[in-house]
């Protein structure tokens, strides 16, 4: 699905991207785990066409690196991201409308009923909160905005971005459900996310970002049972509670 | 006071008001899209004075040929507007450079009209005119009202009222009023914030030309119009910052006190204006309607 080739990026002076490669299949959760300022967030940026960079990403052969966000919003590569980022003063409704900008012109109307029902069907706490202004909903309600807001997109590939920051660990595991849920229903995920241990369990593939490159990576399982990463991400005693 | 009097000091009141609501709407429109403070507002407003003037009296366009034009100058002084004055400066490592760059503005326009029409003040015929062209009257009963401040009001009004359907009915609007408030999220999503951000300062032109248009007949059209500004900065505070619904009110009220307080001593009525200012400032300086900088366009 997406191909990254030596992809360097700089956040500032810092080269905060040394050159990484990965695949991301069809279909599947693929995970990206690392340190604060391991590049992670950097690398989904780059994906989005937020930030400048160069190498080579392409989407089903497709070079998209020197495209606009714009653009690539249209080709369906949705980013959610870190801290949500909703609108405050819109409505639960008219945030998930503003999502469909992606495939929708910027004037006239066409319908999106459908994806609003799919995403409400998703959520059921967004349809009770439909009228509420984006800043009164709970962390937890905003990150289903945010998710909700990038189904609205018809997105193919969805690159989120810490989705279980700040949350409680009851609304990480009932949110992580939704995300599985979402990924069954044929969407590509790119998962970003501090809390390995939950990463690792929920995905297909992972990788491991270290200092802007790739330590190491594989399907979840090895990477989960790599002592690298037990040493480093899961805590000494990390394999007693997930074997 | 007697009934007639108090009836046109309202009417006149009221124009004035809506002509400082527009001026202040735009100015928190622009805050809202793009975060900067434009003190060339008032200038631009002098600029649409200028522009109608000179399509109605130099070029003698018939009215409807002349709105039509009229409306696509606004539009394109929007654009150079944007193009000069915000774009280019919009990720200096100063972040104020985009507020002075208004204040440059507003001394060009000021120049520029004076270079293209001349120093003296031009007259403008009002939109409703006697056979003789002097200003037309509105009689009812024993109350005359001019015309032209009856429909300045009409005229706002209609403008507010689109304005708000734009923003909150129209699908662009509410793409717009999500650039304005996460830029960042908002490009992420696919919305093209240049593109708001350009419509934003079409409209904002539009709104306040039309304002100057209506005001010319009233008074003259010269280099002064700009200073009108000031009184729809004292609405926008009066009203609660930010919030376009207070800035309507505070511009309505202070047309409303600028007028009644010419009713003993005409000239005092900036410093009754600025005294309401002050007394808002030390009592409620945020506003009637301010609690926070409200999200909502």
């Amino acid at each position: 699905m997406i191909k990254i080739e030596n992809l360097h990026a700089y956040y500032g002076a810092v080269e905060a991207l040394k050159g990484v490669n990965i695949d991301i299949p069809s279909e599947k959760i693929t995970c990206l785990i690392g340190a604060n300022g391991a590049g992670k967030t950097t690398l989904l940026k780059s994906i989005s066409g937020m930030i400048h960079h160069t190498g080579s990403i392409r989407v089903d052969d497709t070079e998209i690196s020197q495209r606009s966000p714009t653009k690539i919003a249209a080709m369906g590569i949705i980013h959610v991201p870190e801290g949500r980022h909703i609108f405050p003063g819109l409505t639960v409704r008219e945030n998930l409308e503003v999502g469909t900008i992606a495939w929708h012109g910027f004037f006239g109307r066409k319908p999106y009923d459908a994806e609003l029902e799919e995403v409400y069907a998703l959520f059921p706490r967004l349809w009770e909160r439909k009228d509420q202004l984006g800043w009164s909903l709970s962390g937890g309600e905003q990150q289903m905005l945010a998710i909700g807001r990038a189904m609205m997109a018809r997105p193919k590939v969805l690159l989120l971005d810490e989705p279980s920051m700040g949350l409680a660990p009851i609304v990480v595991s009932e949110l992580f459900d939704k995300i599985k849920e979402i990924n069954q229903k044929g969407h590509t995920i790119l998962l970003v996310e501090q809390n390995a241990r939950l990463a690792l369990k929920m995905s297909d593939h992972a990788y491991v970002l270290e200092h802007g490159e790739i330590a190491f990576s594989g399907d979840a399982e090895s990477v989960r049972r790599d002592p690298r990463t037990v040493r480093a991400y899961l805590g000494k005693f990390a394999g007693k509670h997930t074997a | 006071m007697n009934f007639n009097v108090f009836v046109a000091l309202t009417v006149n009141g009221l124009a004035m008001g809506v002509i400082y609501a527009l001026l202040a709407m735009g100015l928190i429109l622009l805050i809202r899209a793009v975060g900067v403070m434009n003190f060339a507002q008032g200038d631009l407003l002098m600029l649409g004075a200028y522009i109608t003037c000179w399509l109605t009296v130099d070029l003698e366009l018939p009215f409807w040929l002349m709105v039509l034009v009229a409306l696509l100058c606004f539009a394109v002084v929007g654009l150079i507007f944007m193009f000069s004055v915000y774009w280019p400066l919009r990720n200096a490592s100063y972040p104020a450079a985009t507020v002075i760059a208004t204040m440059g503005a507003s001394m060009v326009l000021k120049e520029l009209v004076t270079l293209l029409w001349g120093s003296l003040p031009r007259s403008m015929p009002s939109l409703v005119r006697t056979e003789d062209g002097s200003a037309a009257v509105l009689q009812i009963g024993s109350i005359n009202l001019q015309w032209q401040y009856v429909l300045t009001i009409l005229v706002g009004i209609v403008i507010m009222a689109l304005v708000f359907f734009l923003f909150e009915k129209m699908y662009v609007g509410k793409m717009m009023q999500a650039a304005a408030q996460d830029a960042y999220a908002a490009s992420m999503l696919g919305i093209p914030t240049i593109a708001t951000i350009a419509v934003t300062y079409i409209v904002v032109v539009i709104m306040v030309s039309v304002g100057g248009y209506m005001i010319a007949p009233i008074f003259m059209v010269s280099t002064t119009l700009g200073s009108l500004q000031l009184r729809a900065f004292a609405g926008v505070v009066i009203g609660g910052f930010g919030n376009i619904k207070g800035a309507i009110i505070g511009s309505l009220l202070v047309g409303l006190i600028e007028s009644f307080s010419t009713l003993q001593f005409s000239s005092y009525k900036d410093v009754t204006v600025f005294m309401v200012l002050i007394i808002f400032l030390l009592v409620r300086p945020q506003g009637i309607f301010g609690e926070r900088i409200a999200d909502k366009a």
